[in-house]
């Protein structure tokens, strides 16, 4: 990622976006950030909002027209915000908390004719950029027609306040002053930049041509003359006119002194539109709370009771799904900063990492996304950048890696014609999870496939590389599709049945030269086996994979297959589209197993029913628990009359490392009829153990084979340690990278293990 | 560089050589880190002893702070 492919990364995400009020406010008041402290009673905090950003709050705040009120959100829900009212409320039972700093004084001769509210406004906003203003008005006192026109509103000491604020910032101030023609002549002379406000000058006394006025700068056709407020065309007079007229011309004028660009980047001053996007949906209603007098305004609590009404208009749609932003407390826009200066550290500590690896990858947030924000194509590429540069830290996906090297290898692929042909129309291809879990299943699918359908089918064990691309590992997974479009070759191209939706969308997306279909598709359109479990009264609650989030037509079969069968079905509270993922996805559940845990309980949490239906392996595993019934739908289709599909234990790492292997070797024997090859002796040695300790492997990532393959080696070298006080030995092995150790004992016909752990440290190379 | 023992008095004892484990220095590596530390080992035959609180607490905190380097 560089610099502007970050800085389009973040354009999309608009959860920074001013809120409607605030962006519809001529001056930006924070209008929500005030309805949050005066809902709480934080008197203080709120006025200290106002402070910041309203020239003369103890004016404005009493009076202010609210031109944000039409484009507040609360409107889709009941009323808008009475937000005007709410400063005044706010206004009037506080002081002023908070003075915006003066700058060192600048130089440059500045005046302002005319105090009304504008003139008044440019004069502060001038004296505080260090351009100390001389105010000058031709009435005794200041704030132009606005006296007049507020009445009771606002008493008169706001403006000896006032009048103490503007001298308090070094503005100078003329009252009562004559003024004609030629004085302000003279005047074009002494200054060196002028400000007219109409409110209270007459145009009558200028010297030149009014002419026209630039909206955007307020500039007049006359060299350093600017001129605002009044009233505009034939709208009603409004306060807030004034003020924004005021500060938009001393931004103007302070430019003008400096001599650089009056135009640029004034896009986001006045009312804007804004980007900003809540969903409403789901928001109770609510009418506004009127104050009971509307002379004294708002009482404490009818002031709580309506800013409490505020919706605090935000994004957060991804991050209220996702349980990985959730659980880093990023939003998308923050989350890609963080990768960027993740990636950019040369020295140190890259302390991100962990975060871009346990993304799912899912891309559920890009479908919420207003801008689809790409948060895993964002991770995913961030990942294949830090492989390629050797940042990626080794223990993050070896063990996935591992397994499926593993998956690929001897021990547990297969491609092979149907038997008794030797040509394939079809290939069965369950992938490796499917195959792990549910090895029985794979076997009567794979028959039943072979009975109903024509041409040949034959039978392919392996991986479609997903792990790997996931991992960042891009020329490992290159080389694992490549070398399957060779063998697939080798069978005579045929039509690739997929029973794993992860696996759809791996071809779909990196091979499309290959034929594939799904296999939920395929058993749609076939007559459907005879179900041989009790089918339950009540319905399952389907879970989409993640991966099927753009496979429409597989989430439809699916249905279908479950009405065919008479299998009662509901809808999760969200799924098809956007789906979550169950934790495997992106390798999370490796990268980050706490998180994986809680993705899981996300997904399942997303039922209607107690009973769940899932139609990939994974989403089956991560979600199938104590208290989770789920069943997966191939195994419902072939369910082993001994085995309830409901509560079918979970498999575990351990298991289904082993059953793959063991799919391989017993479909070798019993369908091709070849000779059992011998497995590795280490397998061999029975090993029993508590299910807690079952538990600790998983955990930590080791197999019941690392453990095999650790007593093993210490058994027949007899290198081990041994505690005479329980009999127990404890040896370690060091396979490749890892070493693994195990504390075990001795039992009738194998051994007991009593613990299990690993480590990546390189201990000096023992000379036995 | 300065070592840090690990090596704590532990029932383990080496069953080849029959012998009960003794200090000893060890010079481990990570990801082209060296550490000099201490751990158990047997006299007779060099075997170290990496405990398991060792191997899932320090060991692994070391580890995965050199893996982010
Ligand atoms: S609901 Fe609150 S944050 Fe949203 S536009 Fe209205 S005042 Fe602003
Ligand atoms: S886990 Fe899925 S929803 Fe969450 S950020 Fe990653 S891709 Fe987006
Ligand atoms: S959905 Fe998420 S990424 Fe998209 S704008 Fe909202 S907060 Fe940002
Ligand atoms: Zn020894």
């Amino acid at each position: 990622m560089d610099q502007s492919q970050l800085r389009a990364l973040e354009a999309l995400c608009i959860q920074e976006e001013m809120p409607f009020c605030t962006a519809a406010c001529p001056i930006h008041v924070d209008a929500r950030g005030l309805m949050a402290c005066l809902a709480k009673d934080e008197l203080r905090e709120a006025r200290k909002i106002l402070d910041r950003t309203m020239p003369f709050p103890e004016i404005l705040g009493r009076i202010c027209d609210q031109p944000c009120r039409p484009f507040c959100k609360r409107a889709e829900i009941g009323d808008p915000l009475a937000i005007g009212p709410l400063e005044r409320y706010c206004v009037s039972v506080t002081g002023t908390v908070l003075k915006p700093p003066k700058l060192p004084i600048k130089g440059g001769a500045v005046a302002v004719l005319g105090a009304g509210f504008s003139g008044m406004t440019a004069a502060l906003d001038l004296s505080r950029k260090g351009r100390p203003a001389t105010l000058i008005t031709a009435r005794a006192r200041l704030g132009g027609s606005l006296p007049d026109r507020a009445g009771a509103l606002l008493p008169p000491e706001v403006f000896d306040q006032a009048e103490a604020t503007l001298k308090g910032y070094g503005a100078d101030i003329v009252k009562g002053a004559s003024l004609d023609r030629e004085t302000v002549d003279s005047f074009l002379e002494k200054y060196d930049v002028i400000y007219f406000d109409w409110d209270d000058f007459d145009r009558d006394l200028l010297p030149f041509s009014s002419g026209t006025t630039d909206p955007v700068t307020l500039a007049l056709e006359q060299k350093g003359c600017f001129g605002g407020g009044g009233v505009e065309g034939d709208k009603p007079f409004s306060v807030m006119h004034q003020a924004e007229n005021g500060r938009r011309a001393a931004l103007s004028m302070e430019r003008y002194l400096q001599g650089v660009s009056l135009t640029a980047q004034r896009e986001k001053e006045g009312a804007c539109p804004t980007r900003m996007y809540t969903v409403t949906e789901g928001i109770p209603r609510a009418s506004e709370i009127t104050a009971a007098s509307p002379i004294d305004g708002y009482t404490a609590e009818e002031a709580r009771a309506e800013a409490a009404r505020c919706i605090y208009c935000e994004c957060l749609e991804c991050v209220k799904k996702c349980a990985y932003l959730q659980e880093f407390q990023e939003y998308p826009k923050t989350l890609v900063r963080k990768i960027y200066n993740n990636q950019a550290i040369v020295q140190g500590t890259r302390s991100a990492n962990r975060m871009i690896n346990s993304c799912s990858l899912c891309w559920q947030c890009t479908v919420i996304c207003p801008n689809d924000f790409p948060v895993a194509e964002v991770c995913h590429a961030t990942r294949q950048e830090m492989v390629a540069t050797g940042h990626m830290p080794p223990s993050a996906h070896a063990f996935a890696l591992g397994e499926m090297e593993y998956t690929l290898g001897e021990d547990c692929a297969l491609i092979r014609h149907q038997p008794g042909t030797t040509a394939s129309r079809y290939l069965f291809f369950p992938g490796c999870q499917l195959a792990g879990t549910y090895p029985d299943t794979v076997e009567r699918s794979y028959t039943y496939l072979t009975q109903h359908l024509e041409g040949g089918i034959g039978l392919f064990l392996s991986c479609c590389g997903a792990p790997a691309d996931w991992a960042g590992q891009s020329e490992l997974f290159s080389d694992v599709l490549s070398d399957l479009k060779t063998l697939v070759g080798q069978m005579g191209k045929p039509t690739l049945i997929v029973a794993c939706s992860s696996c759809l969308a791996i071809f779909g997306k990196h091979a499309p030269d290959l034929e594939v279909m799904s296999l939920w598709q395929v058993l749609d359109a076939l007559p459907l086996p005879e179900i041989r479990f009790d089918i339950p009264k009540t319905p399952l609650t389907i879970h989409d994979p993640c991966t099927a989030r753009y496979q429409e037509g597989v989430r439809a079969s699916v249905r279908s297959i479950c009405a065919k069968i008479g299998l009662p079905v509901t809808e999760t509270t969200i799924g098809a589209e956007l789906a979550d993922c169950c934790g495997y996805g992106g390798l999370m559940q490796f990268a980050n197993r706490p998180l994986g845990g809680k993705a899981a309980d996300l997904k399942a949490g997303r039922s209607t029913t107690d009973e769940g239906l899932a139609y990939c392996a994974m989403c089956r595993e991560n979600m199938v628990g104590s208290k989770t019934h789920m069943a997966h739908l191939l195994d419902c289709l072939f369910a082993d009359p001994k085995k309830d599909p409901l509560t079918r234990a979970r498999v575990g790492l351990s298991g289904r490392h082993e059953q793959r292997a063991r799919l391989k070797a017993r479909l070798q024997s019993t369908l091709w009829q070849d000779p059992a090859e011998s497995s590795a002796p280490h397998r061999a040695i029975r090993l029993e153990m508590d299910d807690e300790i079952r538990v600790l492997l998983e955990e930590r990532l080791i197999l019941v084979e690392d453990m095999q393959k650790v007593i093993h080696q210490a058994e027949t070298t007899g290198r081990y340690l041994h505690n005479p006080a329980n009999g127990r030995r404890l040896a370690s092995f060091k396979p490749a990278v890892v070493t693994y150790w195990a504390e075990y004992e001795p039992a009738d016909d194998g051994f007991i293990l009593h613990s299990g752990y690993s480590h990546r440290m390189q201990l000096p190379e023992a000379d036995s | 560089m300065s070592t840090f023992s690990f090596a704590e008095a532990t029932e383990w004892r080496c069953a080849a050589c029959d012998q009960p484990l003794q200090p000893a220095k060890v010079r481990v590596t990570y990801l082209n880190s060296v550490f000099n530390v201490e751990l158990m080992v047997c006299p007779a035959c060099d075997f170290i002893l990496v405990p398991e609180n060792l191997a899932t607490g320090k060991m692994l905190e070391v580890e995965q702070l050199l893996e982010d380097k």
